[in-house]
């Protein structure tokens, strides 16, 4: 900077030289020094003028003037702190809403994954008469293999279902393990932190044997190993059994990706058990690396190719018409769950749209602000400044207001991310979310944008004004133009139809959060409290864990004081640990076989005390009891949406009686009672078809026994006591049971309900917000103009009162004008809500995108408040004093 | 606007010949911005008067393009000012210039000669 003053110095002393040198040569010709002096600075002109031109050809020199702009637009704001804090506020709001829910968007839709080059890696799937399927057996896996020649390299992974417990240093902790070939990681492009990973097995990468081992994620090594880097090498217990260490990812790398567990990888290994395409062989994910320049639709289609010969194999035609065609995805678009994905972009939508209103919002402040200053702006004009300078220099003042907001709007949109965690957690599984560069970047071109949406139409408007009337007049009425209210207007009247919409859409969900809270569950919600249990399966391997485990602790559970009734249930209604389905397995080829084979239903597994903590209410027939054991027949209750769906007769008492499935091969089960229905998966969901059967009818070697005891039970328990005791006594009985259940997770089960409509919950509430500041900022926008026009009209009106105009015709006069603008916005905002709530179509429940009621009833409360936002003026108005007025000018 | 009709008297200069006049002027030896007006003024018969809000912006010009060089130094009448002196650049720059002025006064010339009507 120093370079740029010493410039300015020289010229200054250019110039002075200059028109010394000019008088010097006027006396010699015999001018008086005094006439000398004023004929040489005439002469020379505007030295200002010629000192600023001649620095302006030196580049960088308009580094200088945004300093100098900089400086200046500082001193402006600091002069009216109010006006700028309310200009600063309103673009906060608007820049945090954005900021906030980009942030979001940021983190769960435009993340890219931690692999090499992830768009390259795709999830082979079947697809056929069932829809998609997401894993196969080995031998559709090899084939594909064998064949496709658009891959890379294919890998294969096999969830365990069961928890997995890894002993670690101290403690044994739980965590996700994941089986997976050994190739898995060379076609995810993940190189390990430390060790060398699997060993990839001579001859064939997945069938060759690998040995046990094990990669640990950087997470478990750090929690259960402290992060001891002598780990590689050695053995570990995972669920009981041992593998070596050979790899220990780098931090923040997992697969599946985004998931949130502790993770542990296991090399997987094809067995004797993998050489057939029955039922009940293990099935794989696959993921494949497509070949450099192959695209997904190539890849598609050859694998359509192959396809048929895959399902050719299958020896049923039924389950071979399950995998008739084939679908790749990408894995990346795989993660996004639909509706969370809509959720955010019509959120993300609804923040821009406040940012919008904000900006308008201070284009008014700012044209209102303009015409306050326009004397300033004439006499810097009239000093020569250039209307380009004039218009850079109002710029810097809007950029300087929009860099302070950016500033408050990031706090704001922290702040907003930390209100909604919990939401942001249960929904969308992104936990510690805050802004990254990406964010910032994008708040500063938008901070960027707000500055130049909101200065500049009042900046250039302003440096147009011509100078001498400016100048001439003063006094308050100078500026007032037709033209610039009439835009101020329209700036009020986009504001009013922008809020609407927002409104609208926050009704529109308010009502449907309404209907949820409101909608028929087909069961008790009060007073139940529900524990996730997972236990360590793996010990119970030779025994009945039914009996041995959840049976003693459910008696000393219901011996408790206090417990009014408790129950074991595979999952409670509308639960998100695990969802268990049925499909009917070919049992020989009778027509009612056949027939049996299309039903899909959820399956349940529950204690006969279910009833009793639930109330569920029986439609026909009986719930179970303590009737039903192991000894005696075994007992199936349906729903009433499984009897509609799979019976034409769609008549209960005929389903009663009725044989579906068998407990094990010489114990049919036959349907004793029907459930009225309830909600199983989510509020907003009819009921699906659904069996149950009783837990005390599960034995080893039973149907269902496996999944049912996959190492995850609910515990539902309904009891008056408050919460805060019923649930350290139960822990501890769950203690003395297994030391393993103290992790347990305790929810109550009205939280479970809410948690099914989080995703309505989470957008109506941020929508609440965006509306709530919307609303107050058109309110703020209508009430700050009409202020403005009585100020600007108070000799009219003190000479309208002079003349004999009554109080109520003077708040009309003020009032009609606030009407106008009210009812054009509010008529403008119906129609565009009429499109736009389209968009939010998809969470609604109860309620329709075009609600009458709802648009009525918003439209209702901005005309109200509009009023009395206006009545404030009007009022003010009202009371003007005719001689104060008139005395004034 | 009084302004205006003022300078209606002056020979208004033509677009882009200033810098050409500069560096004609240096080309006798330095000289400071004073100087260069008085020569311009008295070498053009006392008719064109530069303005100095012209001439010092295209000085700055000048040197930044490095046609021109400045120094302090001490008049004969022992005041410091600003000297400029002309470059090698500068003097390649005025012989250009003054290339593409004499075919411009030439045609302009060629112009404002033919009589209406006879070829």
């Amino acid at each position: 900077m120093r370079f740029w003053h010493r410039r300015a110095d020289d010229i200054d002393e250019e110039i002075a030289t200059h028109i010394a040198m000019d008088i010097e040569a006027r006396v010699g010709r015999g001018e008086s020094p005094e006439e000398a002096r004023r004929a040489a600075m005439r002469e020379f002109g505007n030295t200002l003028l010629v000192r600023e031109t001649a620095r302006g050809m030196w580049a960088g020199e308009w580094l200088e003037r945004v300093m100098q702009d900089g400086r200046y637009a500082w001193r402006q704001l600091m002069r009216s702190p109010g006006f700028s804090l309310v200009v600063i506020g309103t673009l906060a709001i608007g820049l945090g809403a954005t900021a906030a829910m980009f942030t979001v968007v940021n983190r769960v839709l435009l993340e890219t994954l931690p692999y090499r080059e992830p768009n390259r890696l795709v999830l082979i799937h079947a697809d056929g008469r069932r829809g998609e399927v997401w894993s196969a057996p080995w031998l559709d896996v090899q084939m594909w293999r064998q064949q496709a020649r658009s891959f890379e390299e294919i890998a294969v992974s096999r969830n365990d279902f069961a928890a997995t417990f890894l002993e670690g240093q101290s403690a044994t902790q739980r965590v996700d393990r994941m089986w997976v070939s050994a190739n898995m990681f060379r076609v995810l492009g993940v190189t390990p932190a430390m060790g060398h990973g699997f060993n990839i097995p001579a001859g064939d990468p997945i069938t060759g044997d690998p040995g046990d081992v094990a990669v640990l994620s950087d997470a478990v090594w750090r929690d259960s190993f402290g992060a001891d880097r002598s780990i590689v090498g050695r053995a570990v217990t995972i669920s009981g059994k041992s593998f070596t260490v050979v790899g220990v990812t780098p931090r923040g790398i997992v697969f599946p990706a985004r998931s949130q567990q502790p993770q542990v990888w296991t090399a997987l290994k094809i067995g004797p058990e993998d050489s057939s395409r029955e039922n009940t062989v293990p099935i794989y994910n696959t993921l494949a690396r497509l070949k450099d320049g192959v695209s997904l639709e190539a890849a598609t289609a050859e694998m359509k190719t192959i396809q048929p010969g895959v399902a050719k194999q299958y020896k049923d035609a039924f389950a071979s018409s399950m995998v008739s065609s084939i679908i790749l995805k990408r894995y990346g678009a795989t993660l996004v769950d639909k509706d969370v994905q809509r959720s955010l972009l019509a959120l993300l939508g609804a923040s821009a749209l406040l940012w919008l209103i904000s900006c308008v919002n201070v284009t008014g402040l700012m044209l209102a602000r303009g015409t306050a200053r326009q004397r300033e702006i004439a006499v810097r004009g009239a000093l020569g400044a250039s209307r380009i300078r004039i218009v850079q220099q109002l710029m810097t003042e809007g950029m300087m207001l929009s860099l302070c907001a950016a500033a408050l709007g990031l706090l704001l949109a922290v702040g907003l991310l930390q209100m909604f965690s919990h939401g942001l957690v249960t929904q969308l599984h992104v936990q510690g979310i805050v802004p990254d560069w990406r964010v910032i970047a994008t708040l500063l071109a938008l901070t960027f944008l707000s500055a130049v949406m909101a200065a500049m139409w009042p900046a250039i408007s302003s440096a147009r004004a011509s100078i001498e009337p400016a100048l001439r007049q003063g006094g308050a009425q100078v500026g007032y133009s037709r033209s610039r209210q009439r835009v101020q207007m329209t700036l009020v009247v986009t504001q009013i139809s922008l809020s609407l919409v927002l409104l609208v859409g926050c009704g529109l969900l308010l009502r449907t959060i309404y209907s949820l809270r409101h909608a028929p569950l087909g069961f008790r919600t009060d007073n139940i409290i529900v524990g996730s249990m997972v236990a360590p399966l793996y010990r119970y391997e030779d025994r009945d864990i039914i009996a041995t485990l959840y049976k003693p602790l459910l008696e000393r559970v219901k011996a408790a004081p206090g417990i009014d009734a408790a129950t074991l249930m595979s999952d409670v209604p509308l639960g998100v640990n695990f969802r268990l389905m049925f499909s009917f397995a070919p049992e020989g080829n009778s027509a009612e076989a056949i027939r049996h084979r299309d039903m899909t239903a959820q399956a349940r597994i529950v204690g006969p005390e279910a009833q009793q903590v639930f109330g569920f209410h029986m439609l026909r027939g009986r719930f179970f009891n303590d009737k039903d054991t192991a000894g005696s027949p075994g007992a199936i209750v349906v729903n009433r949406a499984f009897v509609d769906q799979y019976y034409q007769s769609g008549d209960p008492d005929k389903a009663i009686g009725q044989r579906l499935l068998n407990f094990t091969k010489d114990r049919p089960g036959t349907v004793v009672g029907v459930l009225d229905d309830t909600r199983q998966v989510s509020v907003a969901q009819q009921s699906l078809p659904e069996i149950e059967v009783s837990l005390a009818q599960i034995t080893p070697g039973a149907r269902f026994y496996v999944p049912a005891t996959r190492g995850r039970m609910s515990l539902a328990v309904r009891s008056a006591l408050p919460t805060s005791v019923i649930v350290p006594r139960i822990k501890e009985l769950m203690r003395a049971a297994s030391p393993e259940l103290e992790n347990t997770t305790f929810t109550s089960m009205t939280q479970i309900v809410e948690d099914t409509y989080g995703n309505q919950q989470i957008v109506a509430r941020l929508l609440v917000c965006f509306g709530g500041s919307a609303l107050l900022l058109c309110l703020s926008g209508l009430y700050g103009l009409l202020s403005q026009v009585v100020t600007q009209r108070t000799r009219e009106i003190g000479v309208r009162v002079a003349l004999g105009a009554r109080r109520g015709q003077v708040i009309w006069l003020v009032l009609r004008q606030a009407g106008r603008m009210i009812v054009v916005g509010t008529v403008t905002g119906v129609a565009l809500s009429w499109f736009a709530s389209r968009l939010v179509e998809s969470f609604l429940y109860g309620v329709r995108p075009h609600d009458v009621l709802t648009m009525g009833g918003v439209a209702v409360l901005l005309v109200g408040s509009g009023l009395a936002a206006g009545a404030v003026p009007a009022l003010r108005a009202a009371s003007i004093d005719p001689v104060e007025a008139l005395r004034a000018e | 606007m009084a302004k205006k009709s003022e300078y209606r008297n002056r020979i208004e200069l033509v677009q882009g010949t200033l810098d050409m006049l500069i560096l004609k002027t240096l080309q006798w030896g330095p000289q400071h911005g004073y100087g260069i007006v008085q020569a311009l003024h008295t070498q053009s018969g006392e008719v064109l008067q530069v303005e100095t809000g012209s001439l010092y912006p295209a000085l700055h010009r000048l040197e930044r393009q490095g046609w021109v060089r400045s120094e302090w130094k001490k008049t004969d009448s022992n005041q410091r000012a600003r000297f400029y002196q002309i470059t090698a650049a500068g003097k390649k720059q005025l012989a250009s210039d003054h290339d593409r002025w004499q075919q411009m006064v030439e045609a302009i010339a060629a112009i404002m000669q033919t009589t209406p009507g006879g070829e």
